[in-house]
């Protein structure tokens, strides 16, 4: 559906004339004049007003009831009153029956201070009850989840944390029990509410009757500050406000940014701040003495780690993970390029993919955008899990689909939690992106010439059947696409592109993409779900091995990650340096990168955690900073360069990872003269083409997208199709095996294993199977069971899905234990009974 | 004289709720005229000129209403509205007992004027014996090709569902309806849209009473303009009103629009038991504001009763005679809206809680006067302030009783006060005509 045309009309409010686009709600409308009308129930964000509360009564010339501010639009010519006496009548009213039954302990409520229930009884409210009557009484406060505590005392039964259950996360878990004056929120059936996106409710929630279980007690909120910035968890790139006390951050709050997130954020973000203020933290450089890791000075640590990359010259490589931002990322390239001559370095986690290619897949003619979801004809969600990978994007794609019947497919190996919604899904065989994308484009190529088409007759089936997948659904899906209109958006994740045939998916996806998309048509084309928050960003400085900043050539060409890791692994690699990734946990490959870690002479990590791969084998430890208390830039998946500012001070000795790495470099003899962080970016913005002329001030709070700037310009030329290829390799064939697929869910990342309220998530390896499968096996639900492959295993209970293809098995990465990535193999596992 | 009958004209003539003896009768010839000689416009035509107004309880013209549902090629809906759940109300009740082919005929004619090609009955859970005969009608009247495809070779076709509530009051209001049936907490909807734009399914719907469609065959069967000179000119028609409370002969009984309300209560009826009088009567189910005995002479129809501040409502006469406190009828009217109110939106949820709390006090005595100033002032705050009509089904019928009966109300609360040992100063009296004689002030 596209984009409603604005059209701007004139009403009246209070007798003063306003302009107001055509079709907001009054309550939204009045405050272009300067006119607030309270609301409880009214929040846009959560879709069609349900005026409920009543509290937005307002009376309008020409109809004889009061009516609704927050679901009326705004028509030329409206004159609306909201000061006359029935209307203050009806609003102290309202408020004299919602404090009825609230228990008005302000004093010790979190919410005392910054909330709406008081404001506006300040406001708006009589002054004075007349009730006498005993309250409602209810046992409080009880925990509505371990995040979460409710006290339905305090709800005013304003429905929006049910309707963002309902209608927004689509969880369906939160519903009023009861009936009138006994009507309470809870989840149907009393468990816990324990969904990705929970947390939103306590935002949500216009009293105190949702607190966040973290934050409870630990601040008032004169006692607070906030600081904006951007949540690093993921590619996502939501935009945050940080509460902060005495130097810590006690809560994360949305700070809401319709082109980013809006307005909604995931637990993970929202909890995971928890983990800034651990003991675990690594605040001090530490060196590996006899095989421990002691804290040591600065001098001692920096100049080690000089004499240890000195030493390796171009016998080193560096490893950017997704938390990198893009000046640390540019100044790593710099060090290893400039000063080391080394050209190893990688911020992907498996395999090259060239240089034009990169550029064709994120050329700005073909970049759409996240808010291009809500307004496609179609989406396609292909290899990837929104909800896991980047969960705002969930939200969007879930609130395009309700709201403006985008019609959706989903193509992905794993079933994914939006195929209730899409109008196609297509399961294929782990890791045969490559031939859906072929097949796809070869079902489109069908339909687009109708009979007799250069298509040859059952190619599509042929590969189809590549890929594991089935042809008529292929077809479907194709259809879905081909019939919706010219705006269609494919999301993919970055791992459609990982691995040797990474290149020939990339083609693939691109020739796809060039029988939906046209090139350069706004609100059509492309929109990756990076592996890594800032996997764009890294690209676009240079963190490549194929690439300088800004894609410019590059030579010689270096490494690319699993390359450095079988090099080092074969004793060629001196120095390993390790920016923000821990190989044995992020990459895949375990038994590779371990003996690689254990090779090196020297392994040098900047840090916030000793995760196993640097607990066992880094040589030198810096300290790095958590997201709050980083500066710098970051580029999120649709090109919108955003800006990360301090928020708390950083704890102990730890130092600004730009200026670890700027003074490594100038150790090293080569001095990049970046004094501050914003020189920095200063630096970064001059060395790439299209983000020249960016400012630190002109990205502001709410960044900018390069691709709509002129110097996009100076995005470099790019490798377009449509390509000839050759067939995609067929999915191999379990043939009593299992075909193994691995996923990475919202919850497994370090700051829900270390923060306190975060670690009930933490996840324990599980074998998804099919249920024919599993009764082949003779396994059930719940049952251990060794996954193994080539000798290497990992252990796992059965979880039993109807979606799960047959003949293949799910396995979690990313995870502390018993991770995915140890099994190395063909893709095929066998599963046996612990 | 209480002019002719229509509705009731065979409904007690055994085996009327089969086909057959329906169709004796002279059933289904109203459907065969509409599908065989008339256009979808010419029925709405039919049923605007009738001055047909909805007897469920707004009274909206039902011509009018069928002519609201846009004329898009989308699926429409009719929706017969049988969840007859306001207090007093038992005509719908009688109606599908013994005639449910009427219904069935009327709710075709009403679906091929609507082009609604899917229609459904709400029936309320505690109509058990009713649905059952229903439903084993639809089965009738799909055998002999009344419902299904292309009925009687017309080309149109309808299908009928009749589905169960589990006993809401608030299911009877038509969103809250259109709620329970998609599945979803019976909870009402704001409007607009309204559900002739956006109704079930997000379709173009028309919801009717029971009665209203049942009495479409018999509008197309004598003509709308000879249906329109029944009644007053502002009230057409007859009306099925359930009688019940203090009378010698409660039930059903059929009248003309625009008769005495005397003629109603005392003459049909029988009025209330030998040597009482009526103290108050609601002439429209348990919602529509009191009126007085010294009301009963004004006719009974939809202006005369809106003049008098009252409604004609469902039709649902309850006499409340003078051997009944005031206080009690209050309270237990307030229990029962305070119970079934839905908790959506404020004024309702609290203030009908409210309300019977202090209902609650002035019947122990543990009020005062000032109360009752309370009391109305509430009740006011709930009229018009609502989602949808249900606090208002409670605030008007309380507010005119603290305004009609307000020396009773004070009464009350002295003797109760007076009685009650913990309430008031002085020993508790445990002389009853002390209570008794403040009812009957």
């Amino acid at each position: 559906m596209p984009r409603p045309a604005p059209d701007t009309i004139a009403f009246t409010v209070d007798g003063l004339e306003v302009n107001a686009p055509a079709g907001m709600m009054l309550a939204d409308a009045a405050k272009l004049g300067d006119v607030e009308i309270p609301v409880f129930c009214y929040e846009p964000k959560l879709g069609e007003p349900v005026g409920a509360c009543r509290m937005c009564l307002v009376e309008i010339e020409g109809i004889p009831k009061l009516q609704t501010a927050c679901s009326t639009p705004v028509r030329d010519g409206m004159a609306v009153n909201t000061q006359t006496a029935r209307v203050k009548e009806a609003q102290e009213a309202v408020l004299e029956f919602l404090l009825i039954n609230h228990p008005l302990d302000c004093p010790v409520c979190d919410k005392g201070g910054e909330c709406p229930l008081q404001d506006i009884t300040y406001g708006w409210g009589p002054g004075r009850s007349r009730f006498i009557e005993p309250k409602r009484h209810f046992v409080k406060p009880l925990a509505l989840s371990p995040l979460i505590a409710i006290d339905r005392e305090r709800c005013i039964l304003c429905y929006r944390c049910v309707r963002f259950s309902q209608e927004i996360s689509e969880d369906y878990q939160l519903v009023l029990q009861e009936r009138g004056a006994d009507s309470y929120v809870s989840t149907f059936d009393g468990h816990p509410y324990v969904a990705p996106f929970s947390g939103n409710i306590i935002e949500l929630c216009p009293v105190g009757a949702l607190t966040s279980q973290p934050y409870r007690f630990r601040a008032r909120p004169w006692d607070i500050e906030g600081s904006g910035s951007v949540c690093l968890g993921c590619p996502g790139q939501c935009n945050v406000e940080y509460t902060v006390r005495d130097e810590r951050v006690l809560r994360v709050l949305s700070r809401q940014h319709d082109g980013v997130d809006d307005g909604w954020l995931c637990d993970r973000g929202r909890f995971g701040y928890q983990s800034f203020h651990v003991d675990e933290r690594v605040t001090h450089p530490l060196v590996r003495v006899d095989g421990e890791l002691i804290p040591v000075a600065w001098d001692r640590a920096l100049d080690e780690a000089a004499a240890a990359l000195g030493g390796a010259g171009s016998d080193s490589g560096a490893l950017a993970g997704g938390k990198t931002t893009n000046e640390e990322g540019w100044l790593l390239q710099e060090l290893f390029r400039g000063a080391l001559g080394s050209p190893n370095v990688d911020s992907r986690a498996d395999g090259m993919l060239p240089r034009e290619l990169h550029a064709a897949l994120h050329a700005p003619a073909l970049q759409a955008t996240v808010p291009d979801l809500e307004f496609a004809h179609a989406v396609l969600v292909l290899d990837c899990e929104p909800v896991d990978d980047q969960p705002s994007l969930d939200l969007r794609i879930r609130k395009g689909v309700r709201r403006n019947g985008v019609k959706l497919a989903v193509a992905s190996s794993r079933p994914s939690s939006l195929d209730a919604n899409a109008a196609a899904v297509v399961r294929y065989a782990p890791g045969a992106g490559e031939a859906f994308c072929a097949a796809l484009n070869g079902a489109l190529g069908e339909s687009d010439a109708g009979p007799g088409s250069a298509t040859r007759k059952g190619v599509v089936e042929e590969l189809a059947e590549a890929a594991g997948a089935d042809a008529d659904a292929v077809r479907a899906l194709a259809a879905v696409l081909a019939d919706a209109g010219e705006d269609v958006v494919i999301v993919y994740g970055e791992r459609l592109t990982h691995g040797a045939r990474g290149e020939d998916a990339a083609r693939a996806l691109l020739n796809v993409c060039g029988r939906v998309a046209e090139a350069g048509h706004d609100g059509a084309g492309l929109l990756e779900v990076p592996a890594g928050t800032n996997g764009r960003g890294l690209r676009e400085v240079g963190v490549l091995p194929n690439a300088a900043p800004g894609l410019a050539p590059v030579s010689p060409v270096g490494l690319a990650s699993a390359e450095l890791g079988a090099s080092a692994a074969a004793g060629a690699i001196s120095a390993l340096y390790l920016l923000h990734v821990d190989p044995l946990r992020d990459l895949p490959g375990r038994a590779t990168w371990r003996a690689a870690l254990q090779r090196a002479d020297h392994v040098i990590a900047h840090a916030d955690f000793l995760s196993e791969g640097l607990w066992e084998y880094a040589t030198i430890v810096f300290p790095a900073e958590s997201y709050a208390e980083k500066e710098g830039t970051i580029t999120h998946p649709d090109g919108r360069v955003q800006r990360l500012r301090p928020a708390i001070a950083r704890p102990d000795a730890v130092r600004a990872e730009w200026n670890v790495i700027a003074d490594l470099s100038k150790r090293l003899g080569h001095d990049v003269s970046v004094l501050s962080g914003a020189m920095a970016s200063a630096r970064v913005f001059e060395a790439i083409p299209f983000y020249a002329g960016l400012t630190l001030d002109e990205l502001g709070g709410r960044g900018l997208r390069w691709p709509a700037r002129p110097a996009a310009a100076g995005w470099p030329a790019a490798d377009t199709g449509p390509f000839g290829l050759e067939t995609p390799p067929h999915a191999p064939t379990p043939n009593g095996a299992l075909r193994l697929g691995t996923f990475r869910s919202i919850w497994a990342a370090q700051e829900v294993e270390v923060a306190p309220a975060l670690k009930f998530l933490r996840q324990r390896q599980r074998a998804e199977l099919h249920p024919v499968d599993a009764e082949r096996m003779g396994l059930a639900h719940g049952d251990r069971v060794t996954v193994g492959s080539n000798g290497s295993r990992v252990q796992a209970t059965v979880v039993l899905r109807s979606g799960v293809p047959e003949g293949s098995v799910f396995l979690e990465a990313g995870i502390a234990e018993e991770s995915a990535s140890e099994l190395d193999g063909g893709g095929l596992v066998e599963v046996s009974p612990q | 004289m209480t002019g002719p009958t229509i509705l009731f004209e065979d409904i007690d003539e055994r085996g009327l709720n089969t086909i057959d003896v329906y169709r004796r009768r002279g059933g289904y010839e109203s459907l065969r005229k509409v599908l065989t000689t008339m256009q979808p416009s010419e029925v709405v035509d039919e049923l605007m000129a009738s001055g047909l107004r909805g007897r469920g309880g707004a009274g909206f013209p039902s011509g009018r209403k069928i002519s609201f549902i846009p004329k898009v090629d989308v699926d429409k809906y009719l929706v017969c509205n049988a969840d007859e759940s306001e207090p007093g109300t038992f005509k719908d009740r009688e109606l599908m007992q013994k005639s449910p082919h009427m219904l069935i005929e009327g709710i075709v004619i009403g679906a091929f004027a609507a082009g609604a090609t899917k229609s459904f009955i709400y029936i309320r859970g505690e109509y058990v014996e009713q649905a059952d005969i229903i439903d084993a009608a639809i089965v009738e009247a799909r055998e002999a090709g009344f419902l299904g495809e292309n009925i009687l070779g017309s080309g149109f076709g309808l299908t009928l569902h009749l589905h169960r509530g589990a006993g809401a009051y608030i299911c009877g209001e038509e969103t809250g309806l259109l709620d329970s049936l998609e599945g979803k907490r019976g909870n009402p909807r704001l409007k607009p849209p309204f559900p002739a734009n956006q109704g079930l399914y997000q379709g173009p719907t028309v919801i009717n009473n029971v009665e209203t469609l049942a009495t479409m065959p018999h509008i197309i069967k004598m003509g709308g303009a000879e249906y329109a000179k029944i009644g007053t000119e502002t009230s057409a028609g007859t009306k099925l009103v359930s009688v019940s409370g203090n009378v010698q002969r409660p039930g059903n009984y059929e009248i003309e629009l625009g008769i005495s309300s005397r003629e109603i209560i005392y003459g049909l009826a029988g009025g209330p038991p030998e040597g009482r009088a009526v103290k108050m009567w609601f002439p429209g189910g348990s919602s529509s504001p009191v009126l007085t005995g010294d009301d009963l002479d004004i006719a009974y129809d939809f202006n005369t009763l809106a003049q008098a501040k009252s409604m004609l409502g469902s039709g649902a006469i309850i006499v409340v005679d003078d051997s009944v406190p005031v206080v009690s009828v209050a309270l237990k009217l307030a229990k029962f809206y305070k119970h079934e109110s839905c908790g959506k939106c404020t004024p309702c949820r609290e203030g009908t809680r409210w309300t019977v709390s202090m209902l609650e006090r002035v019947d122990q005595g543990l009020a005062t006067p000032m109360d009752l100033d309370i009391m109305a002032s509430v009740q006011e705050q709930i009229i018009g302030n609502c989602l949808c009509v249900l606090g208002d089904a409670m605030a008007m019928p309380i507010g005119s009783m603290v305004a009609k009966f307000r020396d009773e109300f004070e009464a009350h609360i002295e003797a109760a006060r007076a009685r009650n040992p913990w309430a008031g100063e002085g020993p508790p009296d445990p002389d009853p005509v002390l209570v008794q004689g403040a009812s009957g002030a």
